[in-house]
Protein backbone atom coordinates (compact mmCIF):
# COMPACT_ATOMS: atom_id res chain seq x y z
CA UNK A 1 0.00 0.00 0.00
CA UNK A 2 3.08 1.76 0.28
CA UNK A 3 2.66 3.76 -2.76
CA UNK A 4 -0.84 4.72 -2.09
CA UNK A 5 0.68 7.33 -0.03
CA UNK A 6 3.47 8.14 -2.59
CA UNK A 7 0.72 9.56 -4.74
CA UNK A 8 -0.43 11.07 -2.04
CA UNK A 9 1.59 13.46 -0.22
CA UNK A 10 1.05 15.95 2.62
CA UNK A 11 -1.15 18.82 0.75
CA UNK A 12 1.49 21.61 0.43
CA UNK A 13 0.55 25.33 1.06
CA UNK A 14 -1.51 26.65 -1.21
CA UNK A 15 1.37 29.77 -2.23
CA UNK A 16 3.85 26.99 -1.89
CA UNK A 17 6.58 27.27 -4.83
CA UNK A 18 8.88 29.65 -6.75
CA UNK A 19 7.71 32.10 -8.85
CA UNK A 20 8.03 31.40 -12.50
CA UNK A 21 11.48 31.76 -13.44
CA UNK A 22 12.56 35.28 -15.82
CA UNK A 23 11.67 34.40 -19.66
CA UNK A 24 9.90 30.55 -18.55
CA UNK A 25 6.57 32.35 -19.08
CA UNK A 26 5.95 30.90 -22.30
CA UNK A 27 7.54 27.61 -21.88
CA UNK A 28 4.91 26.89 -18.92
CA UNK A 29 2.47 28.86 -20.79
CA UNK A 30 2.77 26.52 -23.77
CA UNK A 31 2.91 23.20 -21.61
CA UNK A 32 0.18 23.85 -20.11
CA UNK A 33 -2.06 24.71 -23.71
CA UNK A 34 -2.65 21.47 -24.52
CA UNK A 35 -4.70 20.29 -21.27
CA UNK A 36 -6.34 23.57 -21.20
CA UNK A 37 -7.53 23.25 -24.64
CA UNK A 38 -8.80 19.88 -23.90
CA UNK A 39 -10.47 20.56 -20.91
CA UNK A 40 -12.38 24.26 -22.26
CA UNK A 41 -13.24 21.58 -25.18
CA UNK A 42 -14.75 19.05 -24.09
CA UNK A 43 -15.87 19.95 -20.14
CA UNK A 44 -16.62 23.61 -19.90
CA UNK A 45 -18.13 24.04 -23.57
CA UNK A 46 -20.35 21.42 -22.82
CA UNK A 47 -21.09 22.92 -19.30
CA UNK A 48 -21.95 26.28 -21.12
CA UNK A 49 -24.11 24.89 -23.77
CA UNK A 50 -26.02 22.43 -21.41
CA UNK A 51 -27.00 25.39 -19.15
CA UNK A 52 -28.02 27.77 -22.32
CA UNK A 53 -30.01 24.83 -23.69
CA UNK A 54 -31.84 23.11 -21.13
CA UNK A 55 -34.29 26.53 -21.16
CA UNK A 56 -34.98 25.69 -25.18
CA UNK A 57 -36.77 23.35 -27.54
CA UNK A 58 -33.74 22.34 -29.21
CA UNK A 59 -32.95 19.44 -31.35
CA UNK A 60 -31.80 18.63 -34.91
CA UNK A 61 -32.04 21.95 -36.80
CA UNK A 62 -34.42 24.22 -34.63
CA UNK A 63 -33.83 26.05 -31.71
CA UNK A 64 -36.34 28.16 -30.01
CA UNK A 65 -35.90 29.84 -26.13
CA UNK A 66 -38.75 28.46 -24.26
CA UNK A 67 -37.93 29.50 -20.35
CA UNK A 68 -39.07 26.87 -18.11
CA UNK A 69 -41.09 24.65 -20.03
CA UNK A 70 -38.62 22.00 -20.11
CA UNK A 71 -38.66 21.67 -16.36
CA UNK A 72 -42.44 22.06 -16.44
CA UNK A 73 -42.97 19.09 -18.45
CA UNK A 74 -40.30 17.40 -16.38
CA UNK A 75 -41.57 17.61 -13.04
CA UNK A 76 -45.34 16.81 -14.58
CA UNK A 77 -44.16 13.74 -16.38
CA UNK A 78 -44.53 10.50 -13.80
CA UNK A 79 -41.76 9.06 -15.02
CA UNK A 80 -39.12 11.35 -14.68
CA UNK A 81 -40.02 10.94 -11.04
CA UNK A 82 -39.82 7.30 -11.31
CA UNK A 83 -36.56 7.91 -13.10
CA UNK A 84 -35.35 10.14 -10.25
CA UNK A 85 -37.33 7.73 -7.33
CA UNK A 86 -34.91 4.71 -9.02
CA UNK A 87 -31.75 6.49 -8.85
CA UNK A 88 -32.23 7.48 -5.21
CA UNK A 89 -33.01 3.84 -4.30
CA UNK A 90 -29.75 3.08 -5.86
CA UNK A 91 -27.83 5.24 -4.37
CA UNK A 92 -29.31 4.73 -1.12
CA UNK A 93 -28.98 0.69 -1.48
CA UNK A 94 -25.26 0.79 -2.80
CA UNK A 95 -24.84 3.00 1.08
CA UNK A 96 -26.24 0.42 2.39
CA UNK A 97 -25.03 -2.70 0.92
CA UNK A 98 -21.49 -1.85 -0.18
CA UNK A 99 -20.33 0.51 3.08
CA UNK A 100 -21.42 -1.53 5.84
CA UNK A 101 -19.63 -4.64 4.06
CA UNK A 102 -16.75 -3.50 2.47
CA UNK A 103 -15.45 -1.57 5.93
CA UNK A 104 -16.25 -4.60 7.59
CA UNK A 105 -14.07 -6.42 5.23
CA UNK A 106 -11.71 -3.71 4.91
CA UNK A 107 -10.90 -3.75 8.85
CA UNK A 108 -11.01 -7.53 8.89
CA UNK A 109 -8.23 -7.77 6.17
CA UNK A 110 -5.94 -4.67 7.38
CA UNK A 111 -5.51 -7.50 11.12
CA UNK A 112 -3.43 -8.90 7.58
CA UNK A 113 -4.22 -12.41 8.87
CA UNK A 114 -2.48 -15.10 6.41
CA UNK A 115 -3.66 -15.35 3.28
CA UNK A 116 -4.96 -11.42 2.92
CA UNK A 117 -3.40 -10.91 0.08
CA UNK A 118 -5.18 -13.41 -2.01
CA UNK A 119 -8.75 -12.30 -0.01
CA UNK A 120 -8.14 -8.81 -1.36
CA UNK A 121 -7.15 -9.54 -4.57
CA UNK A 122 -10.12 -11.75 -5.62
CA UNK A 123 -12.21 -9.53 -4.06
CA UNK A 124 -11.10 -6.58 -6.19
CA UNK A 125 -11.26 -8.07 -9.14
CA UNK A 126 -15.48 -7.48 -9.55
CA UNK A 127 -14.58 -4.13 -9.44
CA UNK A 128 -11.87 -3.98 -12.62
CA UNK A 129 -15.00 -5.50 -14.75
CA UNK A 130 -16.83 -3.18 -16.94
CA UNK A 131 -20.34 -1.96 -16.09
CA UNK A 132 -21.14 -3.65 -19.89
CA UNK A 133 -19.32 -7.07 -19.17
CA UNK A 134 -20.85 -7.17 -15.31
CA UNK A 135 -24.48 -6.17 -16.81
CA UNK A 136 -24.34 -9.36 -19.30
CA UNK A 137 -22.85 -11.33 -16.40
CA UNK A 138 -25.91 -10.54 -14.66
CA UNK A 139 -28.54 -10.74 -16.86
CA UNK A 140 -27.33 -14.34 -17.46
CA UNK A 141 -26.84 -14.99 -13.77
CA UNK A 142 -31.04 -14.01 -13.26
CA UNK A 143 -32.03 -15.11 -16.11
CA UNK A 144 -35.45 -17.15 -15.35
CA UNK A 145 -34.69 -20.86 -17.36
CA UNK A 146 -31.08 -21.16 -16.74
CA UNK A 147 -29.60 -18.43 -14.67
CA UNK A 148 -27.27 -19.93 -11.89
CA UNK A 149 -29.41 -17.38 -8.93
CA UNK A 150 -32.61 -19.77 -9.86
CA UNK A 151 -30.98 -23.15 -9.99
CA UNK A 152 -28.97 -22.33 -6.25
CA UNK A 153 -32.36 -21.18 -5.37
CA UNK A 154 -34.68 -23.91 -6.64
CA UNK A 155 -34.64 -26.14 -3.61
CA UNK A 156 -35.93 -22.73 -1.40
CA UNK A 157 -38.24 -21.19 -3.85
CA UNK A 158 -39.69 -24.21 -5.58
CA UNK A 159 -39.77 -22.74 -9.18
CA UNK A 160 -38.14 -20.22 -11.32
CA UNK A 161 -38.41 -16.41 -11.13
CA UNK A 162 -38.23 -13.79 -13.98
CA UNK A 163 -36.07 -11.49 -11.47
CA UNK A 164 -35.35 -9.02 -13.78
CA UNK A 165 -38.52 -8.01 -15.44
CA UNK A 166 -41.08 -8.97 -12.57
CA UNK A 167 -41.96 -5.15 -11.51
CA UNK A 168 -42.08 -6.27 -7.93
CA UNK A 169 -38.66 -7.33 -8.01
CA UNK A 170 -36.52 -5.85 -10.71
CA UNK A 171 -34.90 -3.11 -8.72
CA UNK A 172 -33.91 -5.04 -6.22
CA UNK A 173 -32.55 -7.25 -8.29
CA UNK A 174 -30.23 -4.55 -10.24
CA UNK A 175 -29.86 -2.96 -6.65
CA UNK A 176 -28.48 -7.21 -5.48
CA UNK A 177 -25.43 -6.70 -7.91
CA UNK A 178 -23.92 -4.13 -5.80
CA UNK A 179 -23.40 -6.79 -2.96
CA UNK A 180 -20.49 -8.31 -5.67
CA UNK A 181 -18.36 -4.59 -6.19
CA UNK A 182 -17.22 -3.71 -2.67
CA UNK A 183 -13.35 -3.99 -3.66
CA UNK A 184 -13.11 -0.32 -3.94
CA UNK A 185 -14.18 0.41 -0.37
CA UNK A 186 -12.13 -2.85 0.92
CA UNK A 187 -9.22 -1.32 -0.18
CA UNK A 188 -9.66 2.11 0.71
CA UNK A 189 -10.56 0.97 3.76
CA UNK A 190 -7.59 -1.04 4.24
CA UNK A 191 -5.12 1.84 3.14
CA UNK A 192 -6.67 3.59 5.84
CA UNK A 193 -6.37 1.36 8.39
CA UNK A 194 -2.63 1.06 7.56
CA UNK A 195 -2.01 4.75 8.22
CA UNK A 196 -3.81 4.35 11.51
CA UNK A 197 -0.37 4.76 14.11
CA UNK A 198 0.31 1.37 15.88
CA UNK A 199 0.78 2.86 19.42
CA UNK A 200 -2.76 3.57 19.65
CA UNK A 201 -3.93 0.36 19.10
CA UNK A 202 -1.04 -0.87 21.05
CA UNK A 203 -2.22 1.57 23.72
CA UNK A 204 -5.73 0.37 24.14
CA UNK A 205 -4.31 -3.61 24.17
CA UNK A 206 -2.03 -2.89 27.17
CA UNK A 207 -4.96 -1.36 28.84
CA UNK A 208 -6.77 -4.39 28.02
CA UNK A 209 -9.52 -3.40 24.98
CA UNK A 210 -9.75 -6.20 23.29
CA UNK A 211 -9.52 -6.98 19.63
CA UNK A 212 -13.33 -6.19 19.22
CA UNK A 213 -13.81 -2.97 21.22
CA UNK A 214 -10.49 -2.13 19.32
CA UNK A 215 -12.26 -2.45 16.34
CA UNK A 216 -15.07 -0.65 17.55
CA UNK A 217 -15.00 1.97 19.70
CA UNK A 218 -10.74 2.76 17.83
CA UNK A 219 -10.51 2.22 14.18
CA UNK A 220 -14.11 2.64 13.13
CA UNK A 221 -14.42 5.98 14.48
CA UNK A 222 -11.10 7.21 12.71
CA UNK A 223 -12.18 5.91 9.66
CA UNK A 224 -15.46 8.40 9.39
CA UNK A 225 -13.47 10.89 6.90
CA UNK A 226 -12.61 7.52 4.50
CA UNK A 227 -16.61 6.49 5.09
CA UNK A 228 -17.63 9.53 4.10
CA UNK A 229 -15.21 9.83 0.95
CA UNK A 230 -15.96 5.99 -0.28
CA UNK A 231 -19.50 7.43 0.03
CA UNK A 232 -19.35 10.53 -2.17
CA UNK A 233 -17.15 8.05 -4.96
CA UNK A 234 -20.11 5.57 -4.91
CA UNK A 235 -22.82 8.40 -5.09
CA UNK A 236 -21.37 9.78 -8.00
CA UNK A 237 -21.47 6.75 -10.00
CA UNK A 238 -24.76 5.85 -8.72
CA UNK A 239 -26.24 9.62 -9.53
CA UNK A 240 -24.86 8.67 -13.09
CA UNK A 241 -25.85 5.04 -12.94
CA UNK A 242 -26.60 3.93 -17.16
CA UNK A 243 -24.53 1.00 -17.99
CA UNK A 244 -26.39 -1.89 -16.16
CA UNK A 245 -29.75 -0.68 -16.05
CA UNK A 246 -29.62 -0.03 -19.90
CA UNK A 247 -27.63 -3.80 -20.51
CA UNK A 248 -29.77 -5.09 -18.11
CA UNK A 249 -33.23 -4.04 -18.18
CA UNK A 250 -33.65 -0.87 -20.64
CA UNK A 251 -35.09 0.81 -17.61
CA UNK A 252 -38.09 -1.99 -17.81
CA UNK A 253 -40.63 -3.14 -16.52
CA UNK A 254 -42.42 -0.42 -16.93
CA UNK A 255 -39.83 1.76 -16.16
CA UNK A 256 -39.59 0.41 -13.03
CA UNK A 257 -35.60 0.37 -13.13
CA UNK A 258 -35.06 3.35 -15.44
CA UNK A 259 -32.73 6.21 -14.08
CA UNK A 260 -32.26 9.53 -14.71
CA UNK A 261 -29.35 8.85 -17.11
CA UNK A 262 -31.48 7.08 -19.23
CA UNK A 263 -34.54 9.02 -19.30
CA UNK A 264 -31.89 11.66 -20.14
CA UNK A 265 -30.25 9.43 -23.15
CA UNK A 266 -34.13 8.66 -24.38
CA UNK A 267 -34.76 12.72 -24.66
CA UNK A 268 -31.55 12.54 -26.68
CA UNK A 269 -32.69 9.64 -28.86
CA UNK A 270 -35.70 11.19 -29.55
CA UNK A 271 -34.16 14.59 -30.78
CA UNK A 272 -35.52 16.34 -27.96
CA UNK A 273 -31.86 17.84 -26.82
CA UNK A 274 -33.27 20.69 -24.90
CA UNK A 275 -35.49 18.35 -22.90
CA UNK A 276 -32.30 15.69 -22.47
CA UNK A 277 -30.37 18.94 -21.37
CA UNK A 278 -33.02 19.57 -18.56
CA UNK A 279 -32.41 16.80 -17.21
CA UNK A 280 -29.03 16.83 -17.11
CA UNK A 281 -29.00 19.96 -15.27
CA UNK A 282 -30.67 18.18 -12.88
CA UNK A 283 -27.90 15.45 -12.49
CA UNK A 284 -25.46 17.58 -12.45
CA UNK A 285 -27.59 19.43 -9.11
CA UNK A 286 -28.62 16.99 -8.09
CA UNK A 287 -25.07 15.64 -7.63
CA UNK A 288 -23.78 18.45 -6.43
CA UNK A 289 -26.24 18.65 -3.41
CA UNK A 290 -25.56 15.32 -2.55
CA UNK A 291 -21.71 16.11 -2.85
CA UNK A 292 -21.98 19.30 -0.86
CA UNK A 293 -24.15 17.68 2.18
CA UNK A 294 -21.69 14.41 2.41
CA UNK A 295 -18.70 16.99 2.64
CA UNK A 296 -20.54 18.69 5.17
CA UNK A 297 -21.63 15.38 7.24
CA UNK A 298 -18.58 13.51 7.44
CA UNK A 299 -16.72 16.87 7.76
CA UNK A 300 -14.53 16.18 4.74
CA UNK A 301 -13.30 19.35 3.55
CA UNK A 302 -10.94 19.48 6.68
CA UNK A 303 -8.45 17.41 5.42
CA UNK A 304 -6.97 19.51 1.75
CA UNK A 305 -7.36 17.86 -1.31
CA UNK B 1 19.53 -1.11 40.13
CA UNK B 2 21.05 -3.58 38.20
CA UNK B 3 18.45 -6.32 40.13
CA UNK B 4 15.86 -4.13 38.52
CA UNK B 5 17.02 -4.09 35.03
CA UNK B 6 16.51 -7.23 34.09
CA UNK B 7 12.83 -7.82 35.24
CA UNK B 8 11.68 -4.84 33.30
CA UNK B 9 13.17 -5.18 30.08
CA UNK B 10 11.56 -9.07 30.39
CA UNK B 11 8.05 -7.50 31.20
CA UNK B 12 8.36 -4.96 28.36
CA UNK B 13 9.34 -7.86 26.13
CA UNK B 14 6.64 -9.75 27.04
CA UNK B 15 4.53 -7.04 26.72
CA UNK B 16 5.48 -5.83 23.39
CA UNK B 17 5.02 -9.47 22.67
CA UNK B 18 1.70 -9.69 23.39
CA UNK B 19 0.80 -6.15 21.88
CA UNK B 20 1.98 -7.35 18.66
CA UNK B 21 -0.64 -10.16 18.88
CA UNK B 22 -2.94 -8.03 17.18
CA UNK B 23 -4.17 -10.95 15.34
CA UNK B 24 -7.58 -12.55 16.30
CA UNK B 25 -7.40 -15.57 19.22
CA UNK B 26 -7.77 -19.29 17.33
CA UNK B 27 -11.86 -19.06 17.49
CA UNK B 28 -12.18 -15.56 16.55
CA UNK B 29 -9.45 -16.75 13.11
CA UNK B 30 -12.33 -19.39 12.43
CA UNK B 31 -14.78 -16.38 12.28
CA UNK B 32 -11.94 -14.41 10.26
CA UNK B 33 -12.06 -17.18 7.99
CA UNK B 34 -15.33 -17.81 7.42
CA UNK B 35 -16.30 -14.49 6.84
CA UNK B 36 -13.88 -13.67 4.07
CA UNK B 37 -14.66 -16.97 2.51
CA UNK B 38 -18.01 -16.31 2.07
CA UNK B 39 -17.52 -12.77 0.69
CA UNK B 40 -14.67 -13.54 -1.72
CA UNK B 41 -16.58 -16.77 -3.21
CA UNK B 42 -19.53 -13.97 -3.19
CA UNK B 43 -17.43 -11.69 -5.22
CA UNK B 44 -15.77 -14.86 -7.40
CA UNK B 45 -19.24 -16.18 -7.81
CA UNK B 46 -21.08 -14.38 -10.95
CA UNK B 47 -18.29 -14.03 -13.43
CA UNK B 48 -16.39 -16.90 -12.64
CA UNK B 49 -19.75 -19.05 -13.16
CA UNK B 50 -20.05 -17.22 -16.69
CA UNK B 51 -16.20 -17.75 -17.36
CA UNK B 52 -17.08 -21.76 -16.84
CA UNK B 53 -20.16 -21.71 -18.69
CA UNK B 54 -18.93 -20.26 -21.82
CA UNK B 55 -16.90 -23.98 -22.13
CA UNK B 56 -20.11 -25.46 -22.21
CA UNK B 57 -22.41 -26.53 -24.98
CA UNK B 58 -25.66 -24.69 -25.80
CA UNK B 59 -27.66 -27.70 -24.21
CA UNK B 60 -25.80 -27.80 -21.37
CA UNK B 61 -26.09 -23.91 -20.29
CA UNK B 62 -29.83 -24.33 -21.18
CA UNK B 63 -30.32 -26.92 -19.10
CA UNK B 64 -29.03 -24.94 -15.82
CA UNK B 65 -27.64 -28.49 -14.48
CA UNK B 66 -23.98 -28.60 -13.59
CA UNK B 67 -21.32 -25.54 -12.52
CA UNK B 68 -18.50 -27.68 -14.40
CA UNK B 69 -18.45 -27.69 -18.41
CA UNK B 70 -18.50 -31.00 -19.07
CA UNK B 71 -17.39 -32.24 -21.91
CA UNK B 72 -15.66 -28.74 -22.54
CA UNK B 73 -15.71 -26.97 -26.23
CA UNK B 74 -14.59 -24.23 -27.61
CA UNK B 75 -17.56 -23.72 -29.57
CA UNK B 76 -18.59 -20.25 -28.04
CA UNK B 77 -15.10 -18.94 -28.43
CA UNK B 78 -15.15 -19.81 -32.35
CA UNK B 79 -18.89 -18.42 -32.54
CA UNK B 80 -17.30 -15.25 -30.55
CA UNK B 81 -14.56 -14.53 -33.20
CA UNK B 82 -16.01 -16.02 -36.51
CA UNK B 83 -20.06 -14.34 -36.08
CA UNK B 84 -19.43 -11.19 -34.33
CA UNK B 85 -15.90 -10.56 -35.17
CA UNK B 86 -14.89 -9.88 -31.60
CA UNK B 87 -10.91 -9.15 -33.19
CA UNK B 88 -12.26 -5.85 -34.95
CA UNK B 89 -13.53 -4.42 -31.43
CA UNK B 90 -10.70 -6.01 -29.46
CA UNK B 91 -8.40 -3.59 -32.14
CA UNK B 92 -10.48 -0.64 -31.94
CA UNK B 93 -10.56 -1.02 -27.65
CA UNK B 94 -6.36 -1.21 -28.11
CA UNK B 95 -6.59 1.99 -29.94
CA UNK B 96 -8.61 3.72 -27.84
CA UNK B 97 -7.20 2.76 -24.69
CA UNK B 98 -3.98 3.00 -26.00
CA UNK B 99 -4.34 6.19 -28.08
CA UNK B 100 -6.89 7.90 -25.42
CA UNK B 101 -4.32 6.79 -22.13
CA UNK B 102 -1.15 8.15 -23.96
CA UNK B 103 -3.03 11.25 -24.68
CA UNK B 104 -4.05 12.13 -21.42
CA UNK B 105 -0.80 10.79 -19.64
CA UNK B 106 1.05 13.32 -21.90
CA UNK B 107 -1.46 16.42 -21.60
CA UNK B 108 -1.76 16.00 -17.83
CA UNK B 109 1.94 15.33 -17.07
CA UNK B 110 2.50 18.41 -19.60
CA UNK B 111 0.10 21.04 -17.28
CA UNK B 112 0.72 19.35 -13.97
CA UNK B 113 4.43 19.91 -13.64
CA UNK B 114 4.09 23.81 -13.74
CA UNK B 115 0.96 23.74 -11.82
CA UNK B 116 2.42 21.70 -9.43
CA UNK B 117 5.95 23.42 -9.34
CA UNK B 118 5.13 27.70 -9.24
CA UNK B 119 3.12 30.23 -7.89
CA UNK B 120 1.04 32.30 -9.92
CA UNK B 121 -1.59 34.07 -10.41
CA UNK B 122 -4.79 31.67 -11.20
CA UNK B 123 -3.05 27.96 -10.17
CA UNK B 124 -5.29 27.03 -7.23
CA UNK B 125 -8.22 28.38 -9.74
CA UNK B 126 -6.82 25.97 -12.52
CA UNK B 127 -6.18 23.39 -10.11
CA UNK B 128 -9.62 23.04 -8.51
CA UNK B 129 -10.81 23.28 -11.89
CA UNK B 130 -10.04 19.62 -13.17
CA UNK B 131 -10.70 18.62 -9.24
CA UNK B 132 -14.04 19.37 -9.91
CA UNK B 133 -14.40 17.85 -12.89
CA UNK B 134 -13.60 14.43 -11.27
CA UNK B 135 -16.98 15.08 -9.61
CA UNK B 136 -19.11 15.53 -11.93
CA UNK B 137 -21.40 13.12 -13.19
CA UNK B 138 -20.43 12.98 -16.61
CA UNK B 139 -24.11 11.75 -17.98
CA UNK B 140 -25.35 14.91 -17.03
CA UNK B 141 -23.27 16.37 -20.15
CA UNK B 142 -24.16 13.46 -22.97
CA UNK B 143 -26.30 15.78 -25.31
CA UNK B 144 -23.49 18.53 -25.07
CA UNK B 145 -20.66 16.41 -25.95
CA UNK B 146 -22.21 14.54 -28.78
CA UNK B 147 -23.59 18.02 -29.86
CA UNK B 148 -19.55 19.78 -29.57
CA UNK B 149 -17.68 16.14 -30.80
CA UNK B 150 -20.15 16.43 -33.92
CA UNK B 151 -19.53 20.23 -34.64
CA UNK B 152 -15.88 19.57 -34.48
CA UNK B 153 -16.42 16.22 -37.20
CA UNK B 154 -15.17 13.97 -34.40
CA UNK B 155 -18.65 12.12 -34.57
CA UNK B 156 -18.16 8.58 -35.27
CA UNK B 157 -14.37 8.41 -35.90
CA UNK B 158 -11.78 6.27 -34.00
CA UNK B 159 -9.45 9.61 -34.14
CA UNK B 160 -12.27 11.45 -32.29
CA UNK B 161 -13.04 8.98 -29.99
CA UNK B 162 -9.03 8.58 -29.19
CA UNK B 163 -9.25 12.53 -29.07
CA UNK B 164 -12.20 12.48 -26.68
CA UNK B 165 -10.89 9.75 -24.28
CA UNK B 166 -8.10 11.72 -23.62
CA UNK B 167 -9.97 14.68 -22.47
CA UNK B 168 -12.06 12.59 -20.42
CA UNK B 169 -8.92 10.84 -18.51
CA UNK B 170 -7.36 14.73 -18.32
CA UNK B 171 -8.70 14.99 -14.41
CA UNK B 172 -7.62 11.98 -13.25
CA UNK B 173 -4.80 11.93 -14.51
CA UNK B 174 -3.97 15.34 -13.85
CA UNK B 175 -4.56 15.32 -10.02
CA UNK B 176 -2.34 12.06 -9.53
CA UNK B 177 0.81 13.28 -11.28
CA UNK B 178 0.64 16.84 -9.92
CA UNK B 179 0.16 14.93 -6.46
CA UNK B 180 3.04 13.02 -7.26
CA UNK B 181 5.29 16.14 -8.39
CA UNK B 182 4.14 17.73 -5.32
CA UNK B 183 6.41 15.27 -3.60
CA UNK B 184 9.61 15.57 -5.68
CA UNK B 185 11.97 18.17 -3.41
CA UNK B 186 12.60 21.42 -5.82
CA UNK B 187 16.33 20.85 -5.76
CA UNK B 188 15.96 18.10 -8.21
CA UNK B 189 16.06 20.47 -11.59
CA UNK B 190 16.92 23.65 -10.31
CA UNK B 191 20.99 22.30 -10.45
CA UNK B 192 19.72 21.49 -14.46
CA UNK B 193 17.76 24.88 -14.95
CA UNK B 194 21.60 26.91 -13.53
CA UNK B 195 23.27 24.77 -15.94
CA UNK B 196 21.12 26.25 -18.28
CA UNK B 197 19.04 23.55 -19.65
CA UNK B 198 15.79 24.76 -20.89
CA UNK B 199 12.17 24.18 -19.78
CA UNK B 200 11.00 21.14 -22.19
CA UNK B 201 15.01 19.60 -21.15
CA UNK B 202 14.51 19.81 -18.56
CA UNK B 203 11.22 18.11 -17.86
CA UNK B 204 11.97 15.36 -20.60
CA UNK B 205 15.78 14.74 -18.85
CA UNK B 206 14.83 15.36 -15.07
CA UNK B 207 11.50 15.08 -14.13
CA UNK B 208 9.92 12.21 -16.75
CA UNK B 209 12.23 9.81 -15.28
CA UNK B 210 11.54 10.49 -12.16
CA UNK B 211 8.15 10.68 -12.63
CA UNK B 212 7.95 6.68 -13.83
CA UNK B 213 6.29 5.63 -11.04
CA UNK B 214 3.18 8.13 -11.20
CA UNK B 215 3.24 7.31 -14.91
CA UNK B 216 2.72 3.92 -15.14
CA UNK B 217 -0.40 3.89 -12.05
CA UNK B 218 -1.87 6.65 -14.11
CA UNK B 219 -1.56 4.79 -17.32
CA UNK B 220 -2.69 1.35 -16.11
CA UNK B 221 -5.69 2.72 -14.25
CA UNK B 222 -6.44 4.98 -17.30
CA UNK B 223 -6.14 2.12 -19.85
CA UNK B 224 -8.37 -0.29 -18.05
CA UNK B 225 -11.14 2.78 -17.48
CA UNK B 226 -11.07 3.51 -21.20
CA UNK B 227 -11.25 -0.20 -22.26
CA UNK B 228 -14.45 -0.69 -20.19
CA UNK B 229 -15.62 2.79 -21.23
CA UNK B 230 -19.06 2.15 -22.18
CA UNK B 231 -21.73 5.33 -21.93
CA UNK B 232 -19.57 7.50 -24.29
CA UNK B 233 -18.66 4.74 -26.97
CA UNK B 234 -22.58 3.99 -27.16
CA UNK B 235 -22.91 7.89 -27.86
CA UNK B 236 -20.11 8.73 -30.16
CA UNK B 237 -20.07 5.97 -32.50
CA UNK B 238 -23.22 4.27 -34.34
CA UNK B 239 -20.91 2.44 -37.50
CA UNK B 240 -20.49 -0.78 -36.30
CA UNK B 241 -16.64 -0.90 -37.50
CA UNK B 242 -16.32 1.64 -35.03
CA UNK B 243 -17.49 0.82 -31.57
CA UNK B 244 -15.39 -0.72 -28.84
CA UNK B 245 -15.77 -3.93 -26.99
CA UNK B 246 -18.22 -3.03 -24.38
CA UNK B 247 -20.76 -1.91 -27.22
CA UNK B 248 -19.95 -5.38 -28.87
CA UNK B 249 -21.01 -6.89 -25.77
CA UNK B 250 -24.55 -5.19 -25.41
CA UNK B 251 -24.86 -6.58 -29.38
CA UNK B 252 -24.71 -10.38 -27.84
CA UNK B 253 -27.86 -9.97 -26.32
CA UNK B 254 -29.87 -9.46 -29.53
CA UNK B 255 -27.59 -11.14 -32.48
CA UNK B 256 -26.53 -14.31 -29.71
CA UNK B 257 -30.36 -14.16 -28.59
CA UNK B 258 -30.16 -17.66 -29.45
CA UNK B 259 -26.22 -18.60 -28.92
CA UNK B 260 -25.64 -17.98 -25.11
CA UNK B 261 -22.70 -19.39 -25.10
CA UNK B 262 -20.81 -17.12 -28.00
CA UNK B 263 -21.69 -14.39 -25.44
CA UNK B 264 -20.51 -15.60 -22.68
CA UNK B 265 -17.32 -16.19 -24.50
CA UNK B 266 -16.88 -12.61 -25.55
CA UNK B 267 -17.66 -11.64 -22.05
CA UNK B 268 -14.93 -13.78 -20.90
CA UNK B 269 -12.35 -12.25 -23.24
CA UNK B 270 -13.57 -8.71 -22.71
CA UNK B 271 -13.44 -9.52 -19.01
CA UNK B 272 -9.64 -11.14 -19.21
CA UNK B 273 -8.14 -8.10 -19.97
CA UNK B 274 -8.56 -5.72 -17.44
CA UNK B 275 -8.30 -8.75 -14.86
CA UNK B 276 -4.91 -9.83 -16.13
CA UNK B 277 -3.63 -5.68 -16.15
CA UNK B 278 -4.82 -5.85 -12.58
CA UNK B 279 -3.04 -9.03 -11.47
CA UNK B 280 -0.14 -8.28 -13.14
CA UNK B 281 0.17 -4.68 -11.66
CA UNK B 282 -2.18 -5.04 -9.04
CA UNK B 283 0.08 -2.16 -6.73
CA UNK B 284 -0.46 0.47 -9.72
CA UNK B 285 -4.25 -0.11 -10.07
CA UNK B 286 -4.98 -0.26 -6.64
CA UNK B 287 -2.68 2.85 -5.74
CA UNK B 288 -4.18 4.63 -8.84
CA UNK B 289 -7.46 3.94 -8.21
CA UNK B 290 -7.70 4.71 -4.41
CA UNK B 291 -5.56 7.86 -4.90
CA UNK B 292 -7.78 9.43 -7.86
CA UNK B 293 -10.85 8.53 -6.09
CA UNK B 294 -9.59 9.77 -2.80
CA UNK B 295 -8.90 13.79 -4.35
Amino acid sequence: MRTTHQVRPPAPKPTAGPRIPAGMHGHVALSMLPALALFAVFFLVPLVVLAVTAFSRWGAGDFTFTGLDNYRQLFSDPVFWKAAGNTLFYCVASMVIQVPLGVAVGMTLAMKVPGWKLFRTIIFIPFVISGAAYALVFSMFYNPSYGLLNNLLAPVTGGQHDWLFNSGTARWAVAGTFVFIIGFVVVVVMAEVASIPTELLEAAEADGASLMQRQLFIVLPLLRNIIGTVILVRLLVDIGMFDLVYILTSGGPNDATTTLALYAYRAYVHGQWGYANAVGSVILILGATLIVTVRRVFRIGERAL
Amino acid sequence: MTAILPASTSTSDARRRSVRRTRPRSWALVLVYGFLTVVTLLSLLPAAWVMLSSFKTGPQVYSGKGFFPSPPTFQGYIDAFTEIHLHTYVLNTLLYAGGGTIGAVTVAFLAAYPLARYAFLGRNFLVAMFALALAIPLVGLATPVFFVVRELGMFDSRIGLVIFYSALELPFSFIVMRSFLLSLPPEVEEAALIDGAGYFTTLRRIILPLSRPAIATVCVVAFVKIWNEFFFANLLTVTQSNHNVQLALSGFKSQFGYNVTGAMAGATVIMLVPIALFLLLQRQVIAGLTAGAVK
